[in-house]
């Protein structure tokens, strides 16, 4: 495979109180089957929730490529690179 | 307050193995309107609780009477009077020294019974003469009175018996590590590290006197204080964007016109000072943390945190004292606090509307009041010179 997943992490203090902290241990134990396939970049707020009600749901925000995922626990982001991973396959 | 003289205190304390309190006490003050501080350890008879009590008394009552300026020999009386009398010895006692420093220099010393105190100028120790009062009612009691001007880069330490006996009853210090061993080993560290702050210091000695006991195991109470004189180190805390978007250029300004270290902690101001400045930031991945955000690398910016949960892991530990275990952004922003003698704080006021969804935890509290707690405990508690402005 040639371009890794891009996980972008919004670890803005509203995000990472709301759960981004867990989905930011993918950098240093992902699922053994992901792990080679990622690259992870924690950003500062990205503004998002400026936003909440009336253009998105709420946080923690974490884009994997292009899609943003809303609400993201561990598992829902762990779901969506695989996915992706499997896309570019 | 003064910009050519600032007086960082440090004191360490190990109470005497065993014992559940310490049976010295250390007690600084600051009087901004006098431009005075007034710095007392007091070593009480015994140890543990009692001496703990009597130490106490000591020291709070002679900080009333040196501050009101009364007469010495008359209040040392007063203390004695007051002091409860030991059951076992029937005398009331306990030892003190008091350091009473204005900010333009000018130093009184008065001791009674405590080691002699050190003065260090120029990396070397200084014998300062002094004058012998005495007690007509209490005849065995002499009170030493020095005096002197202090310069940038001296040094006042103070410290307790247990410290010049340390180790007594150990084949290798059959006397105690003494005063003199004490003094080779400050002008060993200062030579080795002359911008050692006031606090390193007053625990390096504790530490070391602690290494020179039996089984490291400390015979008595150890207590140090260090007064250290010296040009303030400043530094600019940044946190929140300001109410009103035009003045961003103008909170800017105010980083890149600082004349000392400068720390930003939020996310948002990040972003403001990185926009108003052209200065790249990146996220610091060696700061992770299972609790608190990481922090981010900004040219020229001392250290950028996230904002309000950074500072009040920054108030727990100020409260609680550090974790040295860790090293993410509230534990390198309360070092950098500690280690800075007038801290200046720029607080944004603009409220941050996603932090007031009520499922958040409560303890996002809003950022003025808890920079309004952490400038209370940095002045009362660690004796900071403060400033505050809202933008």
């Amino acid at each position: 495979m040639a371009n890794k997943v891009r996980v972008r992490i919004c670890v803005g203090t509203s995000c990472f109180v709301m759960g981004a902290a867990q989905i930011q241990s993918l950098e240093f134990n992902a699922p053994s089957d992901i792990a080679d396939y990622i690259e992870i970049i924690e950003e500062r707020c990205m503004n998002l929730c400026k936003e909440v009600k009336t253009k998105y749901n709420s946080g923690p925000f974490v884009w994997v490529n292009d899609e943003l995922v809303e609400e993201a626990t561990y598992e829902k982001v762990v779901n969506k690179i695989r996915e992706e991973i499997k896309k570019s396959c | 307050m003064s910009d050519s003289l600032f007086i960082e205190i440090g004191s360490a304390q190990q109470q005497k193995n065993g014992e559940d309190c310490f049976g010295d006490t250390v007690y600084s003050k600051k009087i901004p309107e006098e431009r005075r501080i007034i710095s007392i350890l007091s070593d009480g008879l015994g140890s543990g609780v009692k001496a703990n009590i009597l130490s106490s008394m000591t020291t709070r009552m002679a900080m009333k009477f040196v501050e009101s300026n009364m007469e010495l020999m008359h209040s040392s009386e007063v203390m004695m009077d007051a002091l409860p009398v030991c059951q076992i010895r029937k005398i009331s006692y306990a030892t003190f020294s008091v350091v009473d420093t204005q900010l333009d220099g000018k130093t009184r010393v008065f001791e009674m019974d405590n080691p002699p105190f050190i003065f260090i100028r120029d990396n070397k120790a200084v014998n300062v003469r002094y004058r012998e009062i005495y007690s007509e009612k209490w005849k065995e009691r002499t009170i030493n009175i020095s005096q002197m001007t202090n310069q940038e880069e001296d040094r006042i330490i103070l410290m307790s018996d247990g410290v010049t006996q340390a180790g007594l009853g150990n084949r290798q210090y059959p006397l105690g590590w003494q005063r003199q061993g004490c003094l080779d080993f400050i002008l060993e560290k200062i030579r080795k590290n002359p911008m050692i702050s006031a606090n390193d210091l007053a625990h390096a000695i504790v530490q070391e006197a602690l290494n020179k006991e039996v089984a490291k195991k400390a015979g008595d109470d150890i207590s140090c204080t260090v007064l250290y004189f010296r040009k303030p180190r400043k530094l600019l805390v940044l946190t929140g964007p300001p109410f009103d978007e035009k003045r961003d250029a103008e909170f800017a300004e105010l980083v890149s016109a600082y004349d000392g270290k400068t720390a930003i902690c939020g996310g948002t101001t990040a972003n403001i000072i990185e926009r108003e400045l052209c200065l790249k930031c990146e996220i610091d991945k060696t700061s992770f943390d299972m609790t608190i955000p990481m922090c981010s690398t900004m040219e020229g910016i001392d250290l950028v945190t996230e904002g309000i949960l950074t500072l009040t892991d920054v108030y727990r530990m100020l409260k609680e004292g550090i974790d040295n275990n860790k090293n993410n952004g509230a534990v390198r922003l309360t070092k950098l606090l500690l280690d800075s003698d007038r801290i200046d704080f720029v607080v944004g006021t603009k409220i941050n509307i996603a932090h007031q969804d009520p499922n958040l935890p409560m303890e996002l509290e809003i950022r003025r009041n808890i920079v309004k707690k952490i400038f209370r405990i940095l002045q009362d508690k660690y004796l900071k010179e403060i400033s505050v402005k809202y933008i």
